[in-house]
């Protein structure tokens, strides 16, 4: 039986961090993904002339290059920095309400505050006051609280993290309106709920104001070529490292004995054997189908306070125009026909149309991805997976293009015009999502992420002795939070082998 | 981290709320072992890797045509848009490979698909399956996929679908979506055969057409007998301007031999219908890649190379054959579906040499950058070593 160091099961963004951390840190690692192509989400199709990408909206944690942050770092250190080109996006949205409503913001934290206290003078000294906080509760969240939870000294609490202890957990729009009266500047400030899948009633206002200030303190990025670039670019890295690739080939069983990690039984039957896996996969799918022993106690303990987070629809357009003809300035749109406070979570169980969209134009970015003169832009609007359970499979096809129109129907009262230039159009639900991440009811980020999903609540899972998760499941969703849970999840790998070594020398 | 850890959490605003949440959650809630199967079940009921088949019923047709009506062997047969097409498996004396077939039914259908094989000049699989399959026998496919079908969120509700022989296949089943759906759609067919012997589905189309007046049928005869008292000859501008009402408001299916395919568009395009109106159902791998535009100088379609899969062997091949083909009759499998260059599954990674890739290969801009290429259109034209990881 051949054997490795290490399997990851799974391709997606924490599957590629992880396996290319191993592998390039001596750890034989064997990479299996159940699709032809590497990247999870983090990918691409091509229809016609367009090519769309599936899922990247804004890259976080990048920096600009004088400043360089978080992910340009583990990208450099993962060899993929020089093997990808990075775009920065130099607005961070535009928010518009049909009718009563066009802001678009600069990606800084200063510049924010200003057009926004030239758009809403009377709110300017609350504004700046939500800005501080924001500021401080973002950077001690980052900075301070790893410090308490290292030390458990409350009185660092105090005094590293006054504003986080008073204000970190508190739901964003308790917060919001503490400070902010106007439910139009609200409106400008909260998209980014989004990128969490929980709206403001919802979300802690620490994840939503860390989102905020992180995307202007380091910009929004994209890759040209999009995200699958940079997936393939860690699939080069990892092959040149030594590392093993498998595709079209999934894991069946995650094979133990007593608790603890001994193989992996691949999808044709073929079986090695190893010392750690790291599953990219979700850990429902990792603990309930993959695993061949019960699962532990612990682990069902905590999918217990857990609940399954929100999917999405997508559009993925082709345009016969370029986008200014229809009134596209940004690559970023967030489109909404209520105030924010009238975000109706329970609406997102149903196929009822969407109050709530995002508009992406990849030609700011790339304008390869569309010939000459055309553009590619994207819809999404967060949806349940649940809404679609009931939908027999007839009526699938019908049901998928109702609300997919239903969605360009929203979009269009914010650029009007855009149906008649449809060129292309597919469109993806949380089936799709299902189907190609393999995650319950197609959720994107993982589980909800409501305030006892967060860090502060939550251990590693436990249980088998050399099996990890790693992924939106185990971290927060998104980009930046998912490569680098891959990434994390291989340090604590590579750190137990080096104990075991060392170990080893000793006897 | 362990509770004691977490003491110093304890003063956060809001904290032992949650947490005290999270305990009633954890006393309360589901471990959520309802999800133990549920992903691979709910996706395999509309999208199954492979589908088990049984040829229920043949139905001759015409002297050069077999509908082979397919039922499943062990799930309800997935859904499926008019004009999608199954990627049929078979075994052919030792050889895997596999053909993409549009599927003749109606969608509304549940019980079974239609596949609609034509006899192919030179053929490998179609002869193996008009000539040796029989009521009974299994195969296996794909899930249907494939992008040519009708999308309501932009093409309208005026189609001509263009249809050269075997090409009527995902005609028809469109033709019967519309009429079993009630869909508001007026859709005209101009089929074409060499020969009036040729006709597939004739007298059932016919029927369709007489009976529903929001479906429209137009016979061509390229070939006629003597005597033959239909419409004869070749597509040209002048014949669709005389047949097709505005046809620069219309929505254009066109599926055929690739030549039919060709000549087809350039009518259209003649008549002034914008190119992003006309769909073109892919057509396997070009037959002629040597007389394509970016097709290397002195290179013959006979060409000998060498291929060699990384870690696996090597073998012989012609610059002119596509490489799946000759990596399967080598032993060699990769998974495929559409073998046109679309659907991207036999995307292999090229090491080393070079490939032509005729323009219907969709290759992902960072396909491109990083060299892999898609095996069922490229075509080797020097020694290349390839890994199918």
């Amino acid at each position: 039986m051949t054997h490795f160091d290490a399997v990851v099961i799974g391709a997606g963004n924490g599957g590629l961090t992880a396996a290319t951390t191993l592998q390039r840190n001596g750890c034989n690692t064997l990479l299996l993904e159940r699709h032809n192509i590497p990247g999870g989400c983090a990918t691409s199709f091509v229809r016609g002339e367009f090519e769309f990408e599936v899922a990247l909206h804004q890259l976080s944690g990048i920096g600009p290059e004088d400043r360089p942050f978080i992910m340009r770092k583990l990208f450099s250190d993962l060899g993929v920095l020089d093997k990808v080109e990075l775009v920065q996006e130099h607005e961070l949205y535009r928010l518009i309400v049909p009718g009563r409503q066009d802001i678009t913001l600069p990606a800084s934290w200063t510049g924010i505050q200003k057009r926004l206290s030239e758009t809403f003078p009377d709110e300017a000294d609350n504004i700046r006051q939500f800005f501080d906080l924001g500021s401080k509760v973002a950077m001690e969240y980052y900075m301070g609280l790893p410090v308490v939870r290292k030390t458990n000294n409350p009185e660092l609490l105090d005094s590293q993290c006054p504003n986080f202890k008073a204000w970190g957990l508190r739901p964003t729009d308790e917060v919001l309106a503490e400070f902010i009266h106007t439910p139009a500047l609200i409106n400008a400030i909260a998209p980014y709920w989004s990128y969490a899948g929980v709206p403001t009633k919802e979300l802690v206002f620490a994840e939503f104001i860390g989102i905020l200030f992180a995307y202007c303190t380091f910009k929004p990025w994209h890759f040209k070529g999009g995200s699958q670039s940079v997936s393939s670019a860690f699939i080069e890295s990892f092959e040149e490292a030594g590392g093993t690739v498998r595709f079209n080939c999934g894991a069946s069983r995650i094979l133990t004995q007593g608790s603890r990690v001994t193989g992996v039984r691949l999808e044709n039957g073929e079986e090695v054997s190893c010392d750690y896996v790291v599953s990219n996969a979700s850990p429902l799918v990792t603990y309930y189908d993959l695993l061949d022993t019960p699962t532990p106690e612990s682990v069902r303990q905590d999918f217990r306070s857990r609940r399954k987070g929100v999917s999405a629809v997508c559009v993925y357009l082709g345009l016969d125009c370029l986008p200014e003809e229809i009134g596209i300035t940004t690559a970023s749109t967030f489109v909404m026909s209520s105030d924010n406070a009238d975000i109706d979570e329970a609406r997102l169980h149903t196929l009822s149309p969407p109050e709530w969209g995002m508009v992406t134009c990849y030609n700011f970015i790339d304008e390869d991805l569309a010939p000459a003169g055309k553009s590619v832009v994207t819809l999404v609007a967060l949806q349940y997976g649940d809404a679609w359970a009931s939908v027999p499979p007839e009526a699938y096809a019908d049901t998928k293009y109702r609300f997919g129109g239903q969605l360009i129907d929203l979009i269009e009262k914010a650029y009007p015009g855009i149906r008649a230039h449809i060129e292309k159009a597919e469109v993806a639900t949380p089936l799709s999502m299902m189907r190609y991440l393999n995650t319950p009811d197609g959720a994107i980020y993982g589980f909800r992420q409501n305030i006892q999903d967060g860090p502060l609540f939550r251990d590693p899972l436990k249980g088998i002795d050399g099996l990890f998760s790693a992924g939106s499941w185990t971290a927060q969703g998104g980009f930046q939070p998912t490569y680098m849970a891959g990434h994390a999840t291989a340090k604590t790998i590579l750190r137990k082998l080096k104990a075991q070594q060392k170990e080893a020398a000793h006897v | 981290m362990s509770d004691t850890h977490r003491t110093a959490f304890r003063n956060i605003v809001g904290y032992v709320e949650a947490e005290a949440l999270k305990r009633q959650l954890e006393a309360e809630g589901s471990d959520l072992s309802e999800e133990k199967g549920r992903v691979p079940a709910t996706i395999n009921r509309l999208h199954p890797k492979r589908l088990k088949l049984r040829v229920n019923q043949i139905l001759e047709d015409t002297p050069t045509t077999k509908t082979f009506r397919m039922v499943a062997e062990d799930q309800e047969l997935p859904p499926f848009q008019a004009g999608q097409y199954v990627n049929l498996f078979v075994n052919i004396d030792g050889v895997e490979t596999a053909r993409p077939y549009a599927i003749s039914s109606s969608p509304a259908e549940r019980n079974f698909y239609d596949l609609t094989v034509k006899r192919a000049a030179g053929g490998f699989v179609s002869h193996f399956l008009l000539d040796r399959v029989q009521v009974g026998d299994r195969l296996t496919s794909t899930g249907p996929m494939g992008t040519f079908h009708y999308n309501p969120l932009f093409h309208g509700q005026e189609l001509v679908f263009l249809a050269g022989g075997s090409g009527i296949a995902p005609a028809r089943s469109l033709a019967l979506d519309i009429i079993d759906h009630a869909r508001p759609i007026h859709l005209q067919i101009i089929y074409s055969n060499s020969y009036a012997s040729d006709v597939i589905f004739q007298e059932q189309m016919r029927s369709l057409a007489r009976r529903h007046d929001n479906i429209e049928l137009t016979e061509i005869i390229t070939r006629p007998d003597p005597g033959y008292s239909g419409l004869t000859g070749r597509l040209t501008p002048e014949r669709l301007a005389e047949l097709i009402d505005q046809p620069k408001n219309k929505r254009y299916f066109l599926c055929g031999p690739t030549p039919f395919n060709e000549n087809a568009q350039a009518c259209l395009e003649g008549l002034g219908v914008p190119r992003s109106q006309i769909m073109v159902e892919v057509n396997g791998p070009p037959k002629h890649p040597e007389a394509m535009a970016g097709w290397p100088e002195g290179i013959s379609s006979d060409h000998q190379v060498t291929v060699t899969v990384r870690g696996q062997g090597s073998f012989n091949a012609l610059a002119g054959e596509p490489l799946l083909n000759s990596l399967e009759r080598n032993g060699f499998g990769a998974e495929n579906a559409c073998r046109s260059g679309e659907c991207s599954l036999c995307r292999v990674k090229l090491i080393s040499g070079e490939v032509f890739n005729p323009p219907a290969s969709r290759i992902r801009k960072s396909d491109r950058k990083f060299g892999w290429i898609h095996a069922c259109v490229a075509f080797p034209v020097s020694d290349i070593e390839i890994d199918i990881m």
